[in-house]
Protein backbone atom coordinates (compact mmCIF):
# COMPACT_ATOMS: atom_id res chain seq x y z
CA UNK A 1 0.00 0.00 0.00
CA UNK A 2 2.59 2.18 1.04
CA UNK A 3 5.02 1.77 -1.59
CA UNK A 4 2.59 2.84 -4.51
CA UNK A 5 2.68 6.51 -2.91
CA UNK A 6 4.65 8.83 -4.50
CA UNK A 7 7.41 10.69 -2.95
CA UNK A 8 5.86 13.59 -1.76
CA UNK A 9 2.64 11.33 -0.27
CA UNK A 10 5.06 9.25 1.48
CA UNK A 11 6.92 12.59 3.34
CA UNK A 12 3.92 13.96 3.87
CA UNK A 13 2.84 11.16 6.15
CA UNK A 14 6.13 10.98 7.31
CA UNK A 15 5.77 14.89 8.50
CA UNK A 16 2.66 13.43 10.68
CA UNK A 17 4.59 10.73 12.36
CA UNK A 18 4.14 7.76 10.00
CA UNK A 19 7.58 5.79 10.85
CA UNK A 20 6.28 3.12 8.08
CA UNK A 21 6.02 5.85 5.39
CA UNK A 22 9.45 7.23 6.29
CA UNK A 23 10.86 3.40 6.23
CA UNK A 24 9.99 3.43 2.58
CA UNK A 25 10.34 6.43 1.48
CA UNK A 26 14.04 6.03 2.89
CA UNK A 27 14.36 2.62 1.40
CA UNK A 28 13.55 3.92 -1.64
CA UNK A 29 15.64 7.18 -1.68
CA UNK A 30 18.75 5.91 -0.16
CA UNK A 31 20.44 4.22 -2.71
CA UNK A 32 20.30 6.84 -5.42
CA UNK A 33 21.88 9.16 -2.75
CA UNK A 34 24.52 7.03 -1.75
CA UNK A 35 25.61 6.14 -5.22
CA UNK A 36 25.41 9.58 -6.10
CA UNK A 37 27.75 10.06 -2.61
CA UNK A 38 29.77 7.24 -3.24
CA UNK A 39 30.31 8.65 -7.09
CA UNK A 40 31.45 11.88 -6.22
CA UNK A 41 33.31 10.90 -3.50
CA UNK A 42 35.34 7.64 -4.35
CA UNK A 43 34.74 6.41 -0.62
CA UNK A 44 31.39 4.53 1.13
CA UNK A 45 32.44 5.98 4.32
CA UNK A 46 31.90 9.40 2.66
CA UNK A 47 28.81 7.85 1.21
CA UNK A 48 27.14 6.20 3.92
CA UNK A 49 28.05 9.25 6.22
CA UNK A 50 26.10 11.99 3.72
CA UNK A 51 22.98 9.30 3.29
CA UNK A 52 22.54 9.66 6.90
CA UNK A 53 22.86 13.57 7.29
CA UNK A 54 20.68 13.71 4.02
CA UNK A 55 17.70 11.97 5.69
CA UNK A 56 18.52 13.68 8.87
CA UNK A 57 18.39 16.89 7.39
CA UNK A 58 14.80 15.67 5.75
CA UNK A 59 14.03 14.37 9.55
CA UNK A 60 14.29 17.87 10.76
CA UNK A 61 13.64 20.14 7.72
CA UNK A 62 11.25 17.82 5.90
CA UNK A 63 8.68 20.96 6.12
CA UNK A 64 11.03 22.79 4.07
CA UNK A 65 10.40 20.64 0.88
CA UNK A 66 7.99 22.53 -1.29
CA UNK A 67 6.73 20.15 -4.08
CA UNK A 68 5.95 23.19 -6.43
CA UNK A 69 9.76 23.79 -6.84
CA UNK A 70 10.45 20.17 -8.09
CA UNK A 71 10.14 16.80 -7.11
CA UNK A 72 11.60 15.26 -3.67
CA UNK A 73 14.25 13.01 -5.64
CA UNK A 74 16.05 16.07 -6.92
CA UNK A 75 15.54 18.00 -3.79
CA UNK A 76 17.62 14.91 -2.36
CA UNK A 77 20.43 15.68 -4.63
CA UNK A 78 20.88 18.98 -4.26
CA UNK A 79 20.76 18.27 -0.35
CA UNK A 80 23.29 15.62 -1.07
CA UNK A 81 25.34 17.65 -3.23
CA UNK A 82 25.19 20.36 -0.38
CA UNK A 83 26.83 17.76 1.83
CA UNK A 84 29.36 15.91 -0.71
CA UNK A 85 30.41 19.15 -1.38
CA UNK A 86 31.18 19.95 2.82
CA UNK A 87 32.41 16.20 3.69
CA UNK A 88 35.27 17.24 0.62
CA UNK A 89 36.06 20.96 1.87
CA UNK A 90 36.61 19.25 5.34
CA UNK A 91 39.47 17.73 3.39
CA UNK A 92 39.55 14.48 5.38
CA UNK A 93 37.77 12.78 2.40
CA UNK A 94 40.47 14.29 0.11
CA UNK A 95 43.05 11.67 1.20
CA UNK A 96 40.47 9.54 1.25
CA UNK A 97 39.49 10.04 -2.17
CA UNK A 98 43.03 9.38 -3.56
CA UNK A 99 43.33 6.27 -1.08
CA UNK A 100 39.95 4.89 -0.89
CA UNK A 101 39.17 5.06 -4.74
CA UNK A 102 41.52 2.24 -4.91
CA UNK A 103 39.65 0.34 -2.20
CA UNK A 104 36.40 1.23 -3.94
CA UNK A 105 37.64 -0.07 -7.26
CA UNK A 106 39.34 -2.77 -5.82
CA UNK A 107 36.52 -3.86 -4.29
CA UNK A 108 34.60 -3.88 -7.67
CA UNK A 109 37.11 -5.79 -8.99
CA UNK A 110 36.06 -8.29 -6.51
CA UNK A 111 32.68 -8.29 -6.91
CA UNK A 112 33.09 -8.94 -10.58
CA UNK A 113 31.50 -11.72 -12.81
CA UNK A 114 34.65 -14.22 -13.24
CA UNK A 115 33.46 -14.35 -16.62
CA UNK A 116 33.70 -10.61 -17.06
CA UNK A 117 36.27 -9.55 -19.10
CA UNK A 118 39.36 -7.79 -17.53
CA UNK A 119 39.57 -4.71 -20.33
CA UNK A 120 35.77 -4.14 -19.12
CA UNK A 121 37.11 -4.29 -14.97
CA UNK A 122 40.25 -2.38 -15.75
CA UNK A 123 38.27 0.73 -18.12
CA UNK A 124 35.41 1.40 -15.49
CA UNK A 125 37.94 1.78 -12.80
CA UNK A 126 39.65 3.69 -14.91
CA UNK A 127 37.01 5.80 -15.53
CA UNK A 128 35.79 6.13 -12.18
CA UNK A 129 39.10 7.74 -11.39
CA UNK A 130 38.92 9.97 -14.09
CA UNK A 131 35.35 10.86 -12.79
CA UNK A 132 36.92 11.81 -9.36
CA UNK A 133 39.28 14.01 -11.17
CA UNK A 134 37.38 16.37 -12.94
CA UNK A 135 36.76 19.65 -11.43
CA UNK A 136 33.61 19.07 -9.26
CA UNK A 137 30.61 21.23 -11.39
CA UNK A 138 31.64 18.68 -13.89
CA UNK A 139 31.79 15.77 -12.22
CA UNK A 140 28.16 16.40 -10.45
CA UNK A 141 26.53 16.76 -14.07
CA UNK A 142 27.88 13.20 -14.78
CA UNK A 143 27.38 11.39 -11.82
CA UNK A 144 23.69 12.95 -12.29
CA UNK A 145 23.09 12.30 -15.55
CA UNK A 146 25.18 9.66 -16.97
CA UNK A 147 25.67 7.66 -13.97
CA UNK A 148 22.79 8.54 -12.20
CA UNK A 149 20.52 8.57 -15.34
CA UNK A 150 18.60 11.80 -14.75
CA UNK A 151 16.71 13.91 -17.58
CA UNK A 152 18.94 17.49 -18.14
CA UNK A 153 15.46 18.89 -16.26
CA UNK A 154 16.08 17.19 -12.93
CA UNK A 155 19.50 17.18 -12.59
CA UNK A 156 19.09 21.02 -13.13
CA UNK A 157 16.58 21.04 -10.49
CA UNK A 158 18.89 19.23 -8.20
CA UNK A 159 22.24 21.17 -9.12
CA UNK A 160 19.88 24.68 -9.11
CA UNK A 161 20.94 25.88 -12.66
CA UNK A 162 19.39 26.04 -16.17
CA UNK A 163 19.13 23.06 -18.39
CA UNK A 164 21.60 24.80 -21.23
CA UNK A 165 23.80 24.74 -18.41
CA UNK A 166 23.82 21.37 -17.90
CA UNK A 167 23.85 20.48 -21.34
CA UNK A 168 27.19 22.24 -22.05
CA UNK A 169 28.88 21.05 -18.72
CA UNK A 170 27.95 17.69 -19.64
CA UNK A 171 29.11 18.16 -23.15
CA UNK A 172 32.42 19.57 -22.15
CA UNK A 173 32.70 16.93 -19.41
CA UNK A 174 32.63 13.97 -22.00
CA UNK A 175 35.31 15.36 -23.87
CA UNK A 176 37.29 15.66 -20.69
CA UNK A 177 36.59 12.61 -19.86
CA UNK A 178 37.23 10.93 -23.68
CA UNK A 179 40.59 12.56 -23.21
CA UNK A 180 41.18 11.67 -20.04
CA UNK A 181 40.65 7.83 -21.00
CA UNK A 182 42.11 8.02 -24.21
CA UNK A 183 45.39 8.88 -22.53
CA UNK A 184 45.09 6.01 -19.95
CA UNK A 185 44.69 3.71 -22.85
CA UNK A 186 47.84 5.07 -23.96
CA UNK A 187 49.60 4.55 -21.39
CA UNK A 188 48.58 0.71 -21.01
CA UNK A 189 48.35 -0.39 -24.96
CA UNK A 190 46.93 -3.74 -24.44
CA UNK A 191 44.18 -2.75 -22.87
CA UNK A 192 43.34 -0.63 -25.90
CA UNK A 193 42.69 -2.96 -28.80
CA UNK A 194 40.22 -4.84 -26.23
CA UNK A 195 38.51 -1.61 -25.26
CA UNK A 196 38.24 -0.67 -29.16
CA UNK A 197 37.41 -3.84 -29.91
CA UNK A 198 34.83 -4.20 -27.57
CA UNK A 199 33.39 -0.70 -28.65
CA UNK A 200 33.03 -1.65 -32.09
CA UNK A 201 31.37 -4.78 -31.80
CA UNK B 1 26.89 16.13 -43.41
CA UNK B 2 29.50 18.10 -42.78
CA UNK B 3 31.71 18.56 -39.49
CA UNK B 4 29.71 21.09 -37.98
CA UNK B 5 26.13 19.07 -38.83
CA UNK B 6 27.37 16.25 -36.92
CA UNK B 7 28.58 17.57 -33.77
CA UNK B 8 25.81 20.41 -33.58
CA UNK B 9 23.61 16.68 -33.62
CA UNK B 10 25.49 14.87 -31.70
CA UNK B 11 25.72 17.42 -28.92
CA UNK B 12 21.93 16.97 -28.96
CA UNK B 13 22.49 13.34 -28.31
CA UNK B 14 22.82 12.05 -24.53
CA UNK B 15 25.73 9.47 -24.01
CA UNK B 16 23.70 6.49 -24.73
CA UNK B 17 21.90 7.73 -27.58
CA UNK B 18 25.66 7.99 -28.95
CA UNK B 19 26.03 4.71 -28.64
CA UNK B 20 23.62 3.66 -31.25
CA UNK B 21 24.26 6.67 -33.71
CA UNK B 22 22.09 7.18 -36.68
CA UNK B 23 22.91 6.14 -40.32
CA UNK B 24 24.18 9.89 -41.48
CA UNK B 25 26.20 9.91 -38.46
CA UNK B 26 28.05 6.96 -39.08
CA UNK B 27 28.62 7.66 -42.72
CA UNK B 28 29.88 10.86 -41.95
CA UNK B 29 31.82 9.08 -39.08
CA UNK B 30 33.13 6.84 -41.33
CA UNK B 31 34.18 9.57 -43.87
CA UNK B 32 36.05 11.85 -41.74
CA UNK B 33 38.63 10.45 -39.10
CA UNK B 34 38.25 13.35 -36.97
CA UNK B 35 34.73 13.13 -36.15
CA UNK B 36 35.26 8.81 -36.29
CA UNK B 37 37.66 9.58 -33.46
CA UNK B 38 35.77 11.77 -31.44
CA UNK B 39 32.39 9.22 -31.99
CA UNK B 40 34.84 6.37 -31.09
CA UNK B 41 36.09 7.85 -27.77
CA UNK B 42 32.38 8.65 -26.92
CA UNK B 43 31.09 5.31 -27.61
CA UNK B 44 34.09 4.12 -25.30
CA UNK B 45 32.93 6.34 -22.23
CA UNK B 46 29.68 4.94 -22.70
CA UNK B 47 30.56 1.65 -22.33
CA UNK B 48 32.75 2.63 -19.60
CA UNK B 49 30.05 4.40 -17.90
CA UNK B 50 28.00 1.47 -18.36
CA UNK B 51 30.17 -0.94 -16.38
CA UNK B 52 30.89 1.83 -13.74
CA UNK B 53 27.19 1.78 -13.01
CA UNK B 54 26.71 -1.83 -13.70
CA UNK B 55 28.38 -2.76 -10.65
CA UNK B 56 27.32 0.23 -8.65
CA UNK B 57 24.07 -0.57 -9.26
CA UNK B 58 23.69 -2.81 -6.29
CA UNK B 59 25.53 -0.79 -3.80
CA UNK B 60 23.16 0.91 -1.08
CA UNK B 61 23.65 2.66 2.55
CA UNK B 62 24.46 -0.28 5.38
CA UNK B 63 21.49 -1.34 7.90
CA UNK B 64 22.79 0.78 10.50
CA UNK B 65 22.06 3.90 8.72
CA UNK B 66 18.34 3.16 8.37
CA UNK B 67 18.74 2.20 12.34
CA UNK B 68 20.54 4.89 13.39
CA UNK B 69 17.73 7.10 11.17
CA UNK B 70 14.83 5.31 12.31
CA UNK B 71 15.83 5.79 16.04
CA UNK B 72 16.48 9.48 15.68
CA UNK B 73 12.80 9.78 14.57
CA UNK B 74 11.21 8.22 16.71
CA UNK B 75 12.98 10.63 19.21
CA UNK B 76 12.47 13.68 16.71
CA UNK B 77 9.65 13.12 14.42
CA UNK B 78 9.31 16.09 12.06
CA UNK B 79 9.97 18.89 14.32
CA UNK B 80 9.61 21.90 11.77
CA UNK B 81 9.91 24.36 14.47
CA UNK B 82 12.98 22.66 16.26
CA UNK B 83 16.31 24.64 15.67
CA UNK B 84 18.60 22.24 13.80
CA UNK B 85 20.87 20.83 16.23
CA UNK B 86 24.54 19.76 14.37
CA UNK B 87 24.88 16.64 13.29
CA UNK B 88 27.49 14.42 14.35
CA UNK B 89 29.36 15.02 11.33
CA UNK B 90 29.70 18.89 11.37
CA UNK B 91 33.30 20.05 12.09
CA UNK B 92 33.32 21.01 16.25
CA UNK B 93 33.72 25.08 15.47
CA UNK B 94 30.47 24.65 13.62
CA UNK B 95 29.26 23.06 16.63
CA UNK B 96 30.50 26.01 18.70
CA UNK B 97 29.30 28.68 16.52
CA UNK B 98 26.55 29.47 18.44
CA UNK B 99 28.83 30.14 21.34
CA UNK B 100 30.96 31.91 19.75
CA UNK B 101 28.13 34.19 18.57
CA UNK B 102 26.63 34.72 22.13
CA UNK B 103 30.12 35.41 23.57
CA UNK B 104 30.90 37.73 21.04
CA UNK B 105 27.57 39.27 21.78
CA UNK B 106 28.58 39.44 25.48
CA UNK B 107 32.56 41.10 24.53
CA UNK B 108 30.37 44.03 22.53
CA UNK B 109 28.04 44.85 25.52
CA UNK B 110 30.83 44.47 28.10
CA UNK B 111 33.51 47.20 25.90
CA UNK B 112 30.19 49.07 25.69
CA UNK B 113 29.85 49.55 29.44
CA UNK B 114 33.39 49.87 30.04
CA UNK B 115 33.76 52.47 27.35
CA UNK B 116 30.35 54.57 29.12
CA UNK B 117 32.03 54.36 32.17
CA UNK B 118 35.49 55.39 30.94
CA UNK B 119 33.56 58.37 29.31
CA UNK B 120 31.74 59.34 32.11
CA UNK B 121 34.90 59.15 34.40
CA UNK B 122 37.06 61.37 32.10
CA UNK B 123 33.90 64.00 32.20
CA UNK B 124 34.01 64.16 35.99
CA UNK B 125 37.62 64.47 36.57
CA UNK B 126 38.28 67.24 33.90
CA UNK B 127 34.84 68.84 35.44
CA UNK B 128 36.85 69.13 38.86
CA UNK B 129 40.15 69.80 38.10
CA UNK B 130 39.94 73.22 36.89
CA UNK B 131 37.85 74.79 40.86
CA UNK B 132 40.38 72.19 42.95
CA UNK B 133 43.69 73.94 40.37
CA UNK B 134 41.68 77.38 41.31
CA UNK B 135 41.20 77.11 45.22
CA UNK B 136 44.38 75.29 45.29
CA UNK B 137 46.27 78.74 43.74
CA UNK B 138 47.72 81.06 46.16
CA UNK B 139 45.26 84.06 46.75
CA UNK B 140 46.84 87.05 46.21
CA UNK B 141 47.97 89.33 49.41
CA UNK B 142 46.27 92.87 48.52
CA UNK B 143 47.91 94.29 51.76
CA UNK B 144 50.76 93.24 50.57
CA UNK B 145 51.15 92.59 47.07
CA UNK B 146 54.46 90.20 45.96
CA UNK B 147 57.38 92.14 45.07
CA UNK B 148 59.64 89.97 43.04
CA UNK B 149 63.10 91.30 42.12
CA UNK B 150 64.08 88.36 39.30
CA UNK B 151 61.63 87.05 37.11
CA UNK B 152 63.71 85.31 34.93
CA UNK B 153 60.51 82.96 33.79
CA UNK B 154 58.86 86.40 32.52
CA UNK B 155 59.36 87.13 29.18
CA UNK B 156 59.81 91.12 28.29
CA UNK B 157 57.13 92.67 27.96
CA UNK B 158 56.25 93.16 24.14
CA UNK B 159 54.75 96.31 23.66
CA UNK B 160 53.82 95.85 20.82
CA UNK B 161 51.73 93.03 20.81
CA UNK B 162 47.80 94.21 19.99
CA UNK B 163 46.42 90.80 21.12
CA UNK B 164 44.58 91.77 24.31
CA UNK B 165 43.44 89.40 27.07
CA UNK B 166 39.71 88.51 26.20
CA UNK B 167 38.73 89.09 29.11
CA UNK B 168 40.91 92.39 30.14
CA UNK B 169 38.02 94.41 31.71
CA UNK B 170 37.14 91.45 34.00
CA UNK B 171 40.60 91.38 34.87
CA UNK B 172 41.38 95.08 35.18
CA UNK B 173 38.11 95.30 37.96
CA UNK B 174 39.46 92.26 39.76
CA UNK B 175 43.10 94.06 39.86
CA UNK B 176 41.23 96.90 41.19
CA UNK B 177 39.79 94.71 43.77
CA UNK B 178 42.91 93.17 44.44
CA UNK B 179 45.37 96.01 44.88
CA UNK B 180 43.75 99.29 43.50
CA UNK B 181 43.58 100.42 46.94
CA UNK B 182 47.27 100.30 48.35
CA UNK B 183 48.44 100.68 44.85
CA UNK B 184 46.16 103.98 44.45
CA UNK B 185 46.09 103.46 40.83
CA UNK B 186 42.18 104.07 39.37
CA UNK B 187 40.68 102.46 36.45
CA UNK B 188 41.01 105.67 34.35
CA UNK B 189 44.61 106.21 34.42
CA UNK B 190 45.02 102.75 34.26
CA UNK B 191 47.70 101.95 31.33
CA UNK B 192 46.32 98.80 29.44
CA UNK B 193 47.59 95.63 29.98
CA UNK B 194 49.38 93.98 27.36
CA UNK B 195 49.43 90.04 26.42
CA UNK B 196 51.88 87.74 26.49
CA UNK B 197 52.47 85.99 22.87
CA UNK B 198 53.13 82.02 23.58
CA UNK B 199 50.65 82.00 25.86
CA UNK B 200 46.72 80.33 25.87
CA UNK B 201 45.11 83.24 26.13
CA UNK B 202 42.55 83.52 28.78
CA UNK B 203 38.87 82.88 29.09
CA UNK B 204 36.41 85.07 30.76
CA UNK B 205 35.62 82.18 32.84
CA UNK B 206 38.91 81.41 34.00
CA UNK B 207 40.41 82.60 37.48
CA UNK B 208 43.95 84.76 37.09
CA UNK B 209 45.61 86.60 39.99
CA UNK B 210 47.00 90.04 39.09
CA UNK B 211 50.42 90.29 40.68
CA UNK B 212 52.39 93.27 41.43
CA UNK B 213 56.20 92.73 41.39
CA UNK B 214 59.33 93.95 39.56
CA UNK B 215 60.38 93.14 36.50
CA UNK B 216 63.78 93.67 34.48
CA UNK B 217 63.69 96.94 32.80
CA UNK B 218 65.16 95.54 29.46
CA UNK B 219 63.04 96.22 26.46
CA UNK B 220 60.60 97.94 28.60
CA UNK B 221 60.93 101.56 29.30
CA UNK B 222 63.90 102.02 31.44
CA UNK B 223 67.52 102.94 30.26
CA UNK B 224 69.94 100.93 31.76
CA UNK B 225 69.73 97.02 31.82
CA UNK B 226 70.24 96.68 35.79
CA UNK B 227 67.23 98.74 36.53
CA UNK B 228 63.68 97.02 37.33
CA UNK B 229 60.21 98.17 36.52
CA UNK B 230 57.18 98.05 38.81
CA UNK B 231 54.54 96.09 36.42
CA UNK B 232 51.41 94.52 37.65
CA UNK B 233 51.35 91.07 35.66
CA UNK B 234 48.21 88.58 35.43
CA UNK B 235 49.20 85.18 36.56
CA UNK B 236 46.53 82.31 35.07
CA UNK B 237 45.62 79.82 36.77
CA UNK B 238 48.42 77.29 35.86
CA UNK B 239 50.83 79.92 37.19
CA UNK B 240 52.07 81.52 34.00
CA UNK B 241 52.13 84.99 33.12
CA UNK B 242 49.39 86.00 30.44
CA UNK B 243 49.57 89.85 30.25
CA UNK B 244 51.57 92.59 31.93
CA UNK B 245 51.41 96.23 32.23
CA UNK B 246 54.14 98.91 33.47
CA UNK B 247 52.65 100.78 36.19
CA UNK B 248 53.49 104.22 36.00
CA UNK B 249 56.70 105.11 38.51
CA UNK B 250 54.86 108.52 38.89
CA UNK B 251 51.98 107.34 40.79
CA UNK B 252 54.00 104.16 42.59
Amino acid sequence: MLTELTDEQLLSQALDGDEDAFTVLYRRRQGPVYRFALHMSGSSHVAEEVTQDVFVFLIRRGRDFDSNRGALGAFLFGVARNYVRRSLERNYSDAMVNSSADDEAHALVIEDDPGDGIARRQTSTALWKAVLSLPEHYREVVVLCDLQELTYAQAAEALGCAIGTIRSRLHRAHDMLGKKLQHSAAVAPGRVSRVTARCAS
Amino acid sequence: MTCREFKHSAASLTLWELSHPGDEQLIHAEECPKCGSWLDRQQMLAASMQALQARTASRQAGPQVERALLRMFRQDPFEATQPVAAHRSAPIAFRLSRFFEVGAYVAVAAAIVVGLFLGVRLLEERSLRAPVQSQSSPAPAPQAPAVVNVAPKLEPPVLSAKRRVASRSAVQNRFVKASGATAGISESDDPEYVALMFCDPLSCSTDAQVVRMEVPATGATADHDTQTQLADVVVGYDGVVRAMRIVNPNLN
